[in-house]
């Protein structure tokens, strides 16, 4: 460096730090703890997700993520970096002009990216999709705290709306034909998904039915089935357990009609039978309070041997019916418990139609009924949503820096001056599209 | 340029100029990036691609994913070589980049036995409370087993499913 410039007498050549400029040194130092930190947070997704039971990890599709969307986003980055990068060479050619408008293309680049990132954000919350439990509807299990946590989900909405139409009613007005549905759908779900299946898993006595209803009903809520052969096969087993319970409820149902109608027609005798018993203890007061003498000697000869010969006294008449009034309360209370089952089973049968419809096996009950937020079972769903948006979030948080250091970069006049700033933010720009030319395929297409 | 500041990032023996002058015959223009910009459409379509094959997902899952951390760390290279201006720095570059990334390199292989391998040594009742359901492991592989080496760890952690 002895031609360096020549008007100082005394040339010291002293190196004190690395041959780039101040700014550019601390940046890619920032750059490297930035290595370090985003290569920790990508390692242990990585980790985690292949760590994860076989086949637990959901596919994209089972929590809401398109992956054309990322794609999409991809695209948008690498314009963004391209344009950046034209932005450092116009103004190093010192285009001021051109510069600027090649650092707002940027801008607006980075801010598609975080407007579609939004979206993408949102999408996983109408979908009851969250890092955190208050707002999360993700169930890892189809277990009994499932069941439960659908039952009270449900229960609530019911009870409100119940109370809704209540104070209406006390104006006399009614609801509105929507929240009328809702209420019906509610009261149907609650009773024959969720008490059906809790029923199911409290009385089967094998282990295996148990949870293989809870299943059912998770699977009712939300199958989402996985692409190709696996999930086809499945969806299959899953469609002939819906037409091999339909059966066996219309077999039960079958049986259980006769029984009821055995124990009306057992009712319906025993009522003969009490009439009969009626009329003949009142007879004999009916005849001696209207006109004893009527009675001819014959007459009061029978009935003075009935006893004797029946068994029947006017008394004993009286106990008999008592007993039969006993006994028709029983056969009362079986009819009353039959007619309860027959109307369960009716009401399987009727919910059983529904879900066996095409589009209630394909996306669930969670996507037909999608304003009643059903809770939903996805195995793994919540390490998957802390991880997506831990991972997604801190890299968003980045791009906003980025899109508020354009702003700043956006003050000034982009001469060959000011490229070392240019040069800095720019390579701040390309470490975050870095991370995304990872995070993509990591999270939409693994 | 009368007098330079010591703290001025275009003062001599900073870099500046040296890539001023590099400018002139080592990248030249905008062509070069279009054709990077082109490249990195055309490995974003192809791990698209390759992460939407359901035959390939299906078959060997472990290619497919092979193919697309290959493809990301040929685009990652692109960008760090050419739109961060890596190809054309001093060799200062290294001094910055290579322990950065081998201390990355040292915290994923720290993560793989803590974290990867968590479900290995579960005790049977752990699993009726865990939130995964269990593996199927093939048979002989139940209890502590012996501890693995790290490459072996490595394909335990990735093994596909099926």
């Amino acid at each position: 460096m002895a031609h360096d410039h020549g008007h100082t007498a005394v040339k010291l050549q002293y190196q004190p730090a690395l041959p780039i400029g101040r700014g550019k040194l601390c940046l890619w130092l920032f750059l490297s703890t930035e290595i370090m930190f985003f290569a920790g947070l990508i390692g242990t997704y990585i980790v985690l997700r292949f760590g994860a039971p076989p086949g637990t990890w959901p596919a994209p599709h089972d929590v809401h993520l398109q992956e054309y969307v990322g794609a999409f986003n991809t695209f948008v980055l690498i314009c963004s970096s391209v344009t950046i990068v034209l932005a450092l060479e116009a103004s190093k050619q010192n285009q001021a002009g051109l510069s600027k408008f090649w650092m707002v293309l940027t801008f607006l680049l980075g801010s598609v990216f975080l407007g579609v990132k939004g979206y993408e954000y949102n999408e996983k919350f109408k979908h009851g999709i969250y890092p955190a439990k208050p707002h999360s509807r993700i169930y890892e299990k189809p277990d009994l705290y499932y069941v439960q946590g659908v039952k009270l989900s449900l229960a609530k909405r019911r009870d409100s709306l119940a109370a809704h139409q209540g104070k209406l009613q006390q104006d006399g007005k009614s609801l509105p034909e929507e929240k009328a549905n809702d209420l019906v759908v509610l009261n149907n779900l609650l009773t024959n998904l969720v008490q059906w299946t809790e029923l199911k898993a409290a009385r089967e006595e094998d282990t295996l039915a148990r949870k293989l209803a809870m299943d059912k009903m998770a699977k009712a809520i939300y199958p989402h089935w996985h692409q190709g052969k696996e999930g086809d096969e499945a969806k299959e087993l899953y469609e002939a357990s819906l037409v091999d319970e339909e059966r066996q409820i219309s077999r039960d149902l079958a049986a259980l009609t006769t029984d009821l109608q055995k124990a009306q027609a057992d009712k319906q005798a025993r009522q003969a039978e009490v009439e009969a018993l009626e009329k003949q203890s009142k007879p004999p007061e009916k005849t001696t309070d209207a006109s004893p003498a009527n009675l001819s000697a014959l007459q009061v000869a029978a009935i003075q041997n009935q006893p004797a010969s029946e068994g029947s006294s006017p008394a004993s008449a009286t106990e008999r019916k008592t007993k039969v009034l006993a006994e028709m309360g029983r056969l009362d209370e079986r009819i009353a418990a039959l007619d309860a089952e027959q109307k369960r089973m009716n009401g399987r049968l009727e919910l059983l139609k529904e879900l066996k419809d095409e589009h209630v096996t394909k996306d669930g009950l969670a996507h037909k009924y999608e304003h009643l937020r059903l809770p939903m079972v996805i195995p793994s769903g919540n390490m998957w949503a802390s991880t997506y948006f831990l991972l997604t979030g801190f890299h968003a948080i980045h791009v906003l820096v980025g899109l508020i250091a354009f702003v700043l970069v956006l003050m000034y006049k982009l001469d060959h001056t000011k490229s070392h700033i240019l040069e800095n933010t720019g390579l701040y720009w390309h470490f975050v599209d870095l991370v995304w030319i990872f995070l993509f395929p990591l999270l939409y297409l693994f | 340029m009368a007098e330079h500041h010591p703290f001025d990032p275009r003062s001599p023996g900073h870099g500046y100029e040296a890539e001023a002058t590099d400018q002139e015959h080592g990248h030249a223009g905008v062509g070069k990036y279009v054709v990077v910009f082109i490249a990195l459409c055309v490995l974003t379509a192809i791990s698209f691609a390759v992460g939407n094959s359901q035959t390939l997902r299906h078959n060997s899952p472990g290619a497919m994913w092979a193919m697309m951390m290959a493809v990301s760390c040929a685009k990652a290279m692109l960008v760090i070589l050419f739109f961060m201006h890596m190809l054309w720095e001093a060799n200062w570059k290294y001094v910055l980049t290579i322990p950065a990334s081998m201390m990355s390199i040292f915290l994923l292989l720290m993560l793989i036995p803590d974290v990867g391998r968590r479900t290995d040594r579960y005790a049977e009742e752990r699993w009726l409370y865990a939130a995964e359901p269990k593996a199927e492991k093939p048979p002989g592989e139940h209890g502590p087993a012996p501890a693995h080496d790290h490459d072996d760890a490595k394909h335990a952690g990735g093994q596909p499913k099926h």
